[in-house]
């Protein structure tokens, strides 16, 4: 298979990557990029771009009028309700299912089983990735062998919900148990049980060896590292722990699913990838793609969460066998256990430093956990190298290798970050150590050694994928370090009066991708009506994020327009142009850059209906305040009497339309530079985060305020990964967890404050300068609160969550 | 079983079994700000107001609430004339994907109805129980700081006569019903 996606290879060419580089260029990645003349303007000569528009679904948001996919519930009163049997046991088959009581029950409308018609025998992955898939296809839509407590068995329809659940606790269901396996160290061992058959998976992943459990194996490196950790006096190794992080989006995994009157299969549903999902219903139900329409309402959130064919093909397979439409809403209960997670990790670092601290080498291994299915497994164990570790592209030697293992234990899959949050812990907790432990200010360590803009990063390279051998044409990390620096309060830092209480501040770098290098689509077109507005259809996907209104930001500064004077239809497959979908930071910078490219077709048009109403050359005219003006003559045409001339003028009559695709062999980084302020009683370990403070360059915010709530959201999110235990289990994987309390999620009042600082810095390969902003702030606080605590006390916690139990087992083993 | 309620100013009568929350009931009835996020009062954004009262609907049991009054966040403002709570979230940046946004927009109201000059504590103390996930509480607790004095100045520039109103002076105990369509 080709795994080019967000994708490391299993061998990391070197030579010519390092020979392109000598002269500081490449042909390929040059500095100098051929960037559009429009593309760079300053912020206070835009009209839209650079602003703080109101989002425009925000006022049905907020008086509840914003309809989300159980809104839909209402449109269908022939509308039946899913509830899904799931596996009590961590391994084994089902040898019978008792679905008579359920089946005899008032209001059921239908039971299905593997076995049914209805039900696809298919293999497929969940992942919603680009194609081919860089995941295998390891699962079922239901399963006989099941491998995690909340494997899939059976599904019902009822009349309502209650119903529905009421027939799925009806259904009693008989295993064979396996022995099961949840260690995911020991699941390596020659005897422990094993969860695939060589052979049984399909689009099976390099390094697989399915014998030992493991999904695959990857990694790559740039120069000699075995040589120069032995070349080195200073070597250091230290190895970190991540948790089960759950994305707890609010609104739950929902989908509705029905054939409409043009026998068309029709999934409303809560996703991030409505292109992808459609070709995967298409693969497993083995439909013709154009006879599936997905369409994607409001999304309460996914986070990654939702990149994913998590619940779809259940109601598509129920709708089917009832010819009624389905709704299937997970329980809250089923988003904990039976949705997906974060990989959890351990991650080793290691590297050697000269005595003048110079590092000469880094070598990172990461032990993912992918659990019972291997659903984005190889590319999130990627990005714990290839994210971060770019952050030091200066370093000569540089190795990443990963295994992403099966245990019985719940589904893992995407989540914002997509991995590097487990590697930025691990690299910028042990570079602050290593800085310590040399005497050395954690700070002007990273300063002498971080990436800066010309650098080619060939760390990116060494893991492989077209394109991924970035040149760094944007980067503000030494603004983001002084400006963090100040709003920290770094350099004034005054100390409690209580012995006991010590503070200190712990800061962490990150960097991000924007969009998957040589691997993602955005298209987009736009239609101009006769009274001068616009339809903006793009396949671009808002979860909530504010993208619709960043596409029509961009839109509205080309078309030289008020951004109220076009309608946006986004994420409809029926509809609406192709689109990878909402993930890898790519939205605005892909989807938003197929916008602007629709937007400047269609002005072509304006201008030339312009040039013949006003008689001037296309050349002397421009866009601006709903009118196409000339500066020379001052003379102008409004929109509206363009829209009405070209719907109803002369002869050469037309519809204006502009369309636009964008790919790219660039993934411009976004950058980040963390601060925690912490203070630690020393005889209890107990902590107190006074503040974070995060600075980050997205290149331009087509929104400065949307852009803002990217950064104090994701590193809300980061910060529960710092303090939260996450989805425990217990010994047979089962989930310990059934609500937000129970979870753990940091309330409000448990939530220190966050300051956002926007580091504006121009990439010239985005859409008016941007790059990517939601991802990078959620890798940073784990390690900038470990670095603080041990800056506060002197111990150091490397498994997460961050505890006060921890921090004062260390300080007792210090001074027993 | 019948239940009488009066829903955002109109008279209703509903069925409801002995197992329906109140949040499925509205939901029912086409009152779709009201959320389900949790399935079971620990995430807020099924709030309403019972009587005055902010409960979670998710969590009540419908029968419980016959012959009450409930308001839900759609009595508040209109999408032209919104609440000065529901603006400053506008404004503030403080909703993302929305879907928390309904609870939290209820509680702010109720805070801010019976302390007009929180501070920032008292903020996140009333919201401590509305999960957000998107924006986390930066920016909503910002939001319903910013609403507490567009409503205090709403109410002094209303004490010297309104000339310098720039807010709509609807944010108050009397307008917590539909803003001019209901029987309160």
């Amino acid at each position: 298979m080709s795994s080019d996606d967000e994708t490391p290879t299993a061998d990391g060419g070197t030579a010519s990557q390092s020979e392109a580089v000598e002269d500081g260029q490449s042909e390929e990645h040059p500095l100098e990029w051929d960037e559009p003349e429009n593309n760079d303007k300053a912020p206070d000569e835009r009209a839209s771009v650079s602003h703080r528009t109101e989002k425009y679904d925000d006022r049905k948001l907020v008086t509840g009028q914003a309809k989300y996919t159980a809104d839909y519930e209402e449109q269908y009163p022939d509308l039946a309700y899913a509830a899904v049997v799931r596996s009590d046991i961590p391994h084994g088959r089902v040898t019978d299912i008792d679905t008579s009581e359920a089946e005899a029950m008032d209001g059921v409308d239908a039971v299905l089983t593997p076995e049914s018609d209805a039900v696809p025998d298919a293999k497929y992955t969940s992942a919603g990735q680009s194609y081919p898939e860089p995941s295998p296809w390891d699962m079922h839509v239901l399963n006989e062998h099941v491998r995690y407590i909340g494997d899939p068995i059976a599904a019902v329809a009822a009349e309502n919900r209650a119903t529905a659940s009421a027939a799925a606790e009806a259904i009693e269901v008989s295993y064979e148990e396996d022995d099961y396996v949840t260690d995911p160290e020991e699941a390596f061992d020659d005897d422990a049980p094993q969860l695939f058959e060589d052979g049984e998976v399909e689009n099976e992943i390099v390094g697989h060896d399915y014998d030992r459990n493991r999904m695959a194996h990857i990694g790559g490196e740039l120069g000699d590292v075995d040589a120069a950790l032995d070349g080195e006096t200073h070597v250091h190794e230290t190895e970190w722990e991540t948790i089960r992080q759950s994305h707890a989006n609010v609104e739950k995994h929902t989908s509705l699913a029905y054939t409409n009157e043009d026998d068309r299969h029709v999934l409303i549903t809560s996703t991030q990838v409505p292109n992808h999902t459609r070709r995967q219903l298409a693969h497993l139900f083995d439909i013709p793609i154009r006879d599936i329409r997905v369409q994607k309402p409001r999304v309460g959130g996914g986070f990654g969460g939702k990149q994913a064919m998590v619940v779809e093909p259940i109601p598509l397979s129920l709708s089917l066998a009832t010819d009624r439409p389905v709704l299937y809403e997970a329980s809250r209960e089923e988003e904990f256990y039976a949705m997906r997670s974060r990989h959890p990790m351990k991650v080793k670092a290691k590297t050697a430093v000269t005595d003048d601290g110079d590092i000469e080498a880094i070598d990172i291994y990461a032990l993912s956990n992918t659990g019972a299915y291997g659903s984005h497994g190889m590319t999130v164990a990627g990005n714990v190298g290839s994210k971060p570790l770019p952050l030091y592209s200066k370093v000569p030697n540089a190795r990443f290798e990963a295994d992403i293992v099966h245990t019985n234990t719940p589904q893992t899959g995407a989540m914002r970050g997509y991995g590097a949050p487990q590697g930025t812990l691990a690299l910028e907790g042990h570079l602050d150590e290593v800085a310590r432990d040399l005497g050395l200010d954690p700070i002007e360590f990273r300063r002498r050694h971080h990436m800066e803009v010309g650098d080619l990063d060939e760390i990116a390279g060494m893991m492989g994928g077209e394109g991924a051998n970035r040149r760094i044409r944007s980067c503000g990390l030494d603004e983001c370090i002084e400006r963090g620096k100040d709003a920290i309060g770094y350099d004034d830092l005054e100390q409690p009066d209580e012995d006991h209480l010590h503070r200190g501040i712990g800061m962490a770098l990150s960097a991000q991708g924007t969009g998957v290098a040589g691997d993602e689509l955005g298209a987009a077109q736009i239609m101009m009506n006769e009274d001068g507005s616009f339809h903006l259809q793009v396949g671009g996907v808002d979860i909530g994020t504010g993208a619709d209104t960043a596409f029509l930001q961009i839109a509205a500064e080309v078309l030289g327009c008020d951004e109220d004077d076009i309608i946006v239809k986004s994420s409809d497959t029926d509809v609406t142009p192709f689109d990878y979908g909402a993930y890898a930071s790519s939205t605005t910078y892909i989807s938003g850059m197929a916008v602007k490219k629709a937007a400047e077709d269609a002005k072509a048009r304006i201008l030339d209906w312009g040039s013949k109403l006003l008689g001037e050359p296309v050349e002397a005219l421009e866009t601006g305040d709903g009118t196409v003006y000339s500066e020379a003559s001052s003379d102008s045409v409004t929109l509206e009497d363009i829209g009405y001339e070209a719907a109803y003028g002369d002869d050469e009559r037309e519809h204006i339309l502009g369309k636009g695709s964008h790919c790219t062999e660039e993934s411009p980084p976004p950058f980040a530079a963390q601060f925690a302020d912490v203070t630690v009683d020393e005889t209890t370990g107990e902590f107190e985060v006074h503040k974070l403070v995060v600075a980050v360059d997205c290149g331009v915010a087509i929104n400065p305020g949307m852009a803002e709530g990217q950064i104090e959201g994701a590193n809300h999110m980061s910060y529960e990964m710092a303090v939260s235990e996450g989805i425990t289990l217990d010994d047979e994987g089962r989930a310990e967890v059934a609500d937000f309390d129970e979870y753990g999620l940091p309330p409000a009042t448990e939530t220190p404050p966050i300051e956002s600082i926007l580091v504006e810095t121009h990439e010239p390969t985005g859409p008016f300068g941007a790059k990517s902003v939601a991802e990078v702030p959620t890798n940073t606080v784990p390690p900038a609160l470990s670095n603080a605590v041990r800056d506060a006390v002197g111990v150091r916690v490397r498994e997460m969550p961050i505890t006060a139990e921890k921090i004062k087992a260390q300080l007792d083993e210090r001074n027993p | 079983m019948d239940i009488e309620l009066t829903i955002n100013g109109e008279r209703t009568t509903v069925e409801a079994g002995s197992a329906d929350d109140l949040a499925t009931v509205l939901r029912q009835h086409g009152h779709i700000g009201v959320k389900c996020g949790c399935d079971g009062g620990t995430c807020g954004a099924s709030k309403v107001f019972v009587d005055g009262d902010v409960r979670m609907a998710c969590g009540m049991a419908a029968v419980d609430a016959d012959g009450s009054e409930i308001q839900t966040v759609a009595a508040l403002g209109t999408q032209d004339d919104l609440h000065p709570v529901q603006q400053a979230f506008v404004d503030n940046f403080a909703v993302q994907c929305g879907f928390c946004i309904p609870g939290m927009v209820i509680q702010a109201v109720a805070l801010l109805d019976s302390n007009p000059d929180p501070t920032e504590r008292e903020v996140r103390e009333a919201l401590d129980d509305n999960v957000c996930r998107c924006t986390g509480y930066q920016k909503p607790v910002e939001a319903v700081l910013d609403a507490a004095e567009r409503m205090r100045g709403a109410q002094s520039v209303a004490a010297d006569g309104g000339h310098s109103a720039t807010v709509p002076p609807n944010g108050n105990e009397s307008t917590r019903c539909c803003g001019g369509g209901c029987d309160e």
